[in-house]
């Protein structure tokens, strides 16, 4: 997935300002963002972090987007509860799922009565991944896939659907952001 | 050390056009001074998160002084928020730590290395130009137009006595005008203050 096209569906949804963390996956997004002169990257310390100021840009007028790796979303839950969610704001949010592809292409359903302990720690499957949907559910942040560039158009209907229900929204971005070839 | 009244009502008749964002011990007292809707609780918020919330709305109103009343202890669960607040050059923000040196809120529990932390130090050292300490009232209220002036990120520790509000609740009973809605309700009126835009599609009818 391209993170030119990315950014370019951030602009047509007149997105203001990007809040997040960098990690592999999203690090050409990050580099596009860095050196472009129509929406601010707002890089924060933490992850819970960026839930804030987003929200707080969202209060001042603007429209952000915030811009996480999976493990850190697991970090910021009260930061997410007591801002976006108990704020109401109509916020998306870019996820990028580490570990989605560990031990094969999504070899275990992610529904926690059915784990076992060990597979927390099972060395081909990264814990993180089972832990993510399955957070998002309890947290009650509705999330939908981006798993290829013919999914674009599911960053717009994000956005209409988190304006409609004035909530939250996440993304969860499946494949890496590559850069231009 | 000043007391509450002291670091208060000075700054309500300082602060002009400012948004002013609340928490813990003086979310109250501060309701008790201002009416303003351009007030902000970060009350029945997020833990810890009311500086980067401040520095969020701060960002978006560059044209205007966003004054955050933040907790000792809320500071210190959001250190990084300091070197954020400075990487993004947010200077028309206004950071108050409210020195009490206590979680006054669940009993007047100390904090992590009480009376030896030094935040206006630890604001400097993450890039702040601008970084005060007072414990003295008649000081404090000398230089608070000049603090409350000029381009920040401006950080303001002021040594306070510990109080004894316990926990803040949001209800239709509170004195506080500001305390009155719920939070959701609170950021959608600012937003809509903030920006004179047509009302927000969400509405509270809790």
């Amino acid at each position: 997935m391209q993170a030119r096209l990315i950014l370019e569906e951030l602009k047509k949804c007149g997105v203001t300002h990007v809040v997040g963390l960098p990690d592999n996956s999203s690090a050409e997004l990050f580099a596009l963002l860095a050196r472009d002169n129509q929406i601010r990257l707002i890089t924060v310390t933490r992850e819970g972090e960026a839930w804030s100021v987003a929200s707080g840009l969202w209060i001042g007028g603007m429209t952000p987007v915030v811009l996480i790796q999976n493990t850190g979303l697991l970090e910021s839950g009260d930061g997410f509860r007591g801002t976006a969610l108990r704020m109401r704001i109509p916020l998306l949010c870019f996820i990028t799922y580490r570990g989605y592809s560990s031990g094969g292409d999504r070899p275990i359903d992610p529904s926690p009565d059915q784990w076992e302990v060990s597979w927390l720690s099972r060395p081909d499957l990264d814990s993180v991944a089972l832990l993510t949907e399955p957070t998002l559910r309890a947290w009650g942040l509705p999330f939908e896939f981006l798993d290829a560039e013919a999914d674009l158009d599911r960053i717009s209907s994000a956005f209409r659907r988190a304006e409609l229900e004035s909530r939250p929204i996440g993304l969860l971005v499946t494949q890496p952001m590559k850069g231009t070839c | 050390m000043l007391t509450k009244e002291q670091l208060l009502r000075p700054l309500a008749h300082n602060r002009k056009n400012a948004v002013v964002v609340t928490c813990m011990g003086v979310t109250r007292p501060w309701g008790m001074h201002s009416s303003s809707e351009l007030d902000f609780a970060s009350a029945d918020s997020a833990m810890g998160h009311t500086a980067d919330l401040a520095l969020g709305i701060a960002l978006a109103q560059p044209a205007r002084k966003v004054i955050c009343l933040n907790g000792d202890g809320s500071m210190l669960m959001t250190l990084g928020t300091l070197a954020t607040a400075v990487e993004a050059d947010a200077r028309n923000l206004v950071l108050f730590v409210i020195q009490n040196e206590t979680y006054e809120i669940t009993g007047n529990q100390p904090i992590p290395a009480a009376g030896r932390i030094d935040f206006a130090s630890l604001a400097r050292g993450a890039g702040f130009r601008r970084a005060h300490y007072f414990e003295q009232a008649a000081s404090y209220e000398q230089q608070l137009p000049a603090l409350l002036s000029g381009d920040g990120p401006v950080f303001v520790a002021v040594r306070v006595e510990k109080g004894s509000e316990g926990p803040i609740s949001r209800s239709r009973t509170e004195q506080a005008r500001y305390l009155r809605a719920s939070i959701a309700e609170s950021a959608h009126r600012l937003r809509q203050v903030l920006t004179s835009a047509s009302p927000s599609a969400f509405a509270d009818h809790g």
